[in-house]
């Protein structure tokens, strides 16, 4: 029966910051494995604490991986729909342009590859996803 | 945003005390979210998450907001599929008398069927 | 109608018992992350014979649990926790 579902819309939602915990990892490997096997990504969406995974303002050791460039990287060459929530981003010092000449800030963290929108964000990709995957 | 034209069931399941962890907060906001787009919304408190339903919560003390006044408006956003666990009221030695809100107090089986009819689950 | 869920923490936090608690018939459960130390020994909650058990390769690998896994509980990689995810109707995830 499950044959017949060649191509399967997912919408990732991470909650985690990286290098805290192993949430934000397990769900970019997720992500690409998904897209691997041929489903789609309807929407990433980052929540809370995981909007830290779209600031483009990180170093890394060497021998460390760099999270936040391997989503940009990730969306960037898939051209994935990634959504950063703004309550949770700004707060956070995630600031797109537009928000940064709103407050005056100065400065702009969050990566081009993804874009700080709202909570109905999430709920639109509840609804138009044929699944939906939680990272925390 | 693309078109949102279908209703579906959204189930969250709160399971974190106020306060400690945003965790509370966010489940609140996910649930107006999804209430404003007219979304069918079932919000379930369970383990410490029944905590966040105590009465005479008052988070000035802690330069935060009180995370019960908002809940208690959630009918106001046509949530009125409002869900307590009474294993985790009774394992932390609570009765409905204790709470701010009035709610369905139901059992695990019957958060499972609600889980089980549930288009996506948020569970935090 | 079958749900996917993963429990993501260790035993200690208890997240195994909650999510058994409202799991139905037909469910599977998948260990990820810290969650993948409920393989290491058998217990009462595992002996659930209406629920499948899975465990993510590449977290059991990491944390030098691939030769001491439980053999009742079946191993999958990250493309099969794709697979869980599609063969399911829904997912929950307790972390």
């Amino acid at each position: 029966m499950y044959g017949a579902i060649l191509n399967v819309k997912f919408t990732v939602v991470v909650h985690s910051a990286p290098y805290s915990t192993q949430a934000a990892a397990s769900a970019y490997r997720f992500t690409k494995a998904l897209l691997e096997q041929g489903h789609d990504v309807y929407r990433l969406f980052f929540f809370g604490d995981g909007v830290h995974n779209t600031s483009k303002l990180t170093v890394v050791a060497q021998d460390d991986t760099n999270w936040q460039q391997q989503w940009d990287k990730l969306i960037e060459l898939q051209k994935l729909d990634s959504v950063v929530c703004v309550t949770s981003a700004i707060k956070r010092g995630i600031i797109d342009e537009a928000e940064s000449a709103r407050h005056e800030l100065g400065a702009v963290s969050l990566s081009s590859s993804s874009e700080i929108s709202g909570l109905g964000q999430l709920i639109d990709a509840t609804i138009n996803s044929d699944r939906v995957i939680n990272f925390g | 945003m693309s078109e949102i034209n279908s209703s579906k069931t959204v189930s969250i399941i709160s399971r974190q005390a106020p306060y400690g962890s945003n965790r509370a907060h966010q489940s609140l906001d996910i649930a107006l979210a999804a209430a404003v787009f007219e979304q069918a919304v079932n919000y379930i408190f369970m383990g410490d998450g029944v905590y966040q339903l105590l009465g005479n919560q008052n988070a000035t003390s802690i330069q935060s907001k009180t995370l019960v006044n908002a809940l208690e408006t959630l009918d106001l956003y046509g949530i009125e599929s409002i869900f307590i666990d009474s294993q985790s009221l009774r394992e932390r030695n609570l009765t409905p008398k204790d709470l701010a809100l009035n709610a369905s107090i139901v059992s695990r089986g019957e958060i499972a069927k609600i889980v089980r009819a549930s288009d996506s689950v948020f569970n935090l | 109608m079958s749900t996917l869920h993963t429990v993501s923490k260790a035993p200690s936090f208890r997240l195994l018992e909650t999510c058994l608690s409202i799991i139905q018939a037909g469910d599977a459960v998948l260990f990820i992350e810290d969650g993948v130390y409920h393989c290491q020994q058998s217990t009462e909650l595992l002996r659930n014979s209406e629920v499948k058990f899975y465990c993510l390769r590449e977290d059991l690998i990491a944390r030098g649990l691939i030769d001491r896994k439980l053999d009742t509980i079946e191993t999958v990689n990250t493309q099969g926790f794709v697979d869980l995810c599609v063969q399911h109707d829904g997912i929950v995830n307790w972390f």
